[in-house]
């Protein structure tokens, strides 16, 4: 396939392929981890403080970053090159010369409210029995740790987590509920996660958080982006109720 | 004065939409828009209004509306035709209806969705930027869902001054309508069941014989299509490489190839993100043309190169500027 190669910061492969008239992706590794995350946020970051004319917007994903752009004003641009896909690697391979600075992951932390079991967390004990612990043992492994969102994607505002402790990892359904409430919070997997809004889903729901993950309200809809940190804390069904809608 | 209409019958799914909503895609919110964005932006033209504005995007016929006052409006599609006092309504023109007209969509066999544009844009919030409608996360467009019976819509009191003056030439106390139209024809190809694509990246992960197959067999477009995308019955595809692939952003006119094979075109509604491996990308000048196909109907794929496509969606928006060139200096002397 027509595809550029290049480096970022001197030393990490990058490699080019367009996507679709308006979109090219640029690929950074094969696999999931917090590294390859750090390296697609930081390149992020620059591409959006150094655009290109025509640059539309940008998506990360696990191991790549795909980026949109208008043709039109892309042509008439003077970044070298014959046809967009030319011109847009141009841009992207000059980012990629940068020196990246050894500056470690700015993220957001944030801390999630849950109210685990119960009626809100009708899978606890599948997870429970899963992975042979107690309910109590899962809502508190579940809160101790620290997690990573890779990327949003399936429906607006849903972060995929990674950083979930082994001893909670469980199978997703085998047969996907019809209806997962808004605001479920679930294990697929060794991945966490929140429904932001009531779809179908496969996941094992442990509980369910007031806040609102997602609304076009707000400045920024989504509230957790790629590369943010999240903590979870076990809250009761009274600091549930007096919470919703926040 | 705000130009107005009431929905009387809704029909199977109409939804206000533009040309998107791309600049929220990290935070996995759909472009949605017009599926046949060409039908949109010539429906828009006709009445002189940019080619984002908001149009009704009518799925098959069946619909009635009636026009609460006077209205200026245009249509573009494959899904229906307008009918007014029993008379067929040309398309991509504009057309002035007195207030208290009953104007009905009956169908046409071609095709699926059609486009109704009143001049100044229907007036809807924007939200993340844009007027488009996405339903499965109820928002956008008129209150986030489609239209139901008795809704009032109204155009955008800002009418450019093409508009202003198609209005003022037309105006009457009947239905009236210029003597000139935009040629859609010329813009689509001949054989419309020929669809052009682009080689995806993951193209190698497919065994030749797969590769084959789809260049040169018959797919049918199955039951299971709508806004998101379009599930294809035809040979299922044999992968070569069976390794997972991570999931990456996707866009409309993408072709993913699911677990057991089959193929899915995905549509304005589509998910950001996917992980299924993709064998082509439908040229963006050929994608109005998918957003026509019918359960039932059979499509084959053609391929061009990447540098193809590109060439062909610029002379596409070539072709398009000159059209607006065109109307505005038939109203706007220089």
């Amino acid at each position: 396939m027509n595809e550029q190669v290049g480096y970022f910061g001197a030393n990490i492969p990058i490699k080019i392929y367009g996507l679709s008239e308006k979109s090219v992706t640029i690929t950074f590794g094969t696999a999931i981890d917090n590294d390859l995350l750090a390296l697609i946020t930081d390149f992020n970051r620059l591409l959006l403080q150094n655009p290109f004319s025509g640059l539309i917007t940008t998506v990360p994903a696990y191991a790549t970053l795909t980026v949109f752009f208008d043709p039109l004003s892309v042509m008439l641009s003077d970044l070298p090159g014959e046809v967009c896909f030319e011109k847009v690697s141009a841009h992207l391979n000059k980012i990629a010369q940068t020196k990246r600075e050894k500056s470690k992951l700015i993220a957001n932390k944030l801390v999630i409210p849950v109210c685990y079991g119960g009626d809100f967390g009708r899978d606890l004990l599948t997870v429970a029995r899963t992975n042979k612990l107690t309910e109590a043992e899962v809502i508190d492994i579940h809160t101790a740790g620290e997690y990573v969102v890779f990327m949003i994607g399936f429906v607006p505002g849903f972060a995929y987590m990674g950083g979930m402790d082994a001893r909670l990892s469980t199978p997703r359904k085998e047969v996907p509920d019809a209806k997962i409430p808004t605001g479920s919070v679930g294990i697929a997997g060794n991945q966490t996660g929140i429904y932001p809004m009531e779809t179908p889903g496969g996941w094992q729901v442990i509980g369910r958080t007031p806040l609102k993950m997602f609304n076009v309200n707000r400045l920024q809809p989504s509230l957790l982006k790629g590369g943010d940190t999240v903590v979870f804390k076990a809250i009761d069904i009274n600091e549930f109720n007096a919470s919703i809608g926040i | 004065m705000s130009m107005k209409i009431s929905i009387i019958k809704p029909g199977l799914l109409s939804t206000i939409q533009d040309m998107g909503r791309y600049r929220y895609l990290s935070q996995a919110v759909p472009v949605s828009g017009a599926m046949d964005e060409l039908a949109h932006r010539l429906a828009n033209k006709a009445v002189g209004n940019d080619d984002n504005s908001a149009t009704i995007e009518f799925t098959y016929a069946d619909a009635s509306f009636k026009a609460e006052t006077p209205i200026l409006i245009s249509y573009s599609g494959d899904g229906a035709f307008l009918v007014y006092n029993n008379e067929l309504m040309p398309a991509e023109k504009p057309l002035f209806f007195p207030a208290g007209s009953i104007i009905k969509l009956i169908n046409n066999p071609i095709g699926v969705r059609t486009y109704l544009a009143i001049a100044g844009g229907w007036d809807v919030p924007d939200i993340m930027e844009s007027k488009s409608t996405y339903v499965t996360a109820a928002f956008g467009g008129f209150k986030g869902r489609a239209l139901q019976k008795a809704d009032v819509l109204v155009g955008g009191t800002l009418l450019s001054e093409v508009s202003n003056r198609i209005l003022s030439q037309l105006i009457e106390q009947s239905l009236t309508y210029p003597n000139w139209r935009i040629s859609r024809e010329s813009l689509l190809p001949e054989k419309r069941q020929s669809i052009r694509i682009v080689l995806a990246n993951e193209i190698n992960w497919f065994d030749a014989t797969s590769i084959i197959s789809f260049l040169t067999g018959t797919y049918m477009i199955d039951r299971r299509s709508n806004r998101m995308g379009y599930h294809l019955s035809g040979k299922p595809l044999a992968r070569k490489v069976k390794k997972e692939l991570l999931s990456t952003a996707v866009t409309p006119g993408i072709i993913q190839v699911t677990g057991s094979g089959d193929l899915v075109i995905l549509m304005a509604d589509c998910q950001t993100t996917g992980g299924y491996p993709r064998i082509a990308h439908v040229a963006a000048v050929d994608l109005p043309l998918c957003a026509q196909f019918k359960p039932g109907d059979a499509i084959h794929f053609s391929e061009i190169s990447r540098d193809e496509a590109e060439e062909l969606y610029l002379e596409r928006e070539h072709d398009l500027s000159l059209i607006t060139m065109a109307i505005s200096l038939k109203y706007i002397k220089t």
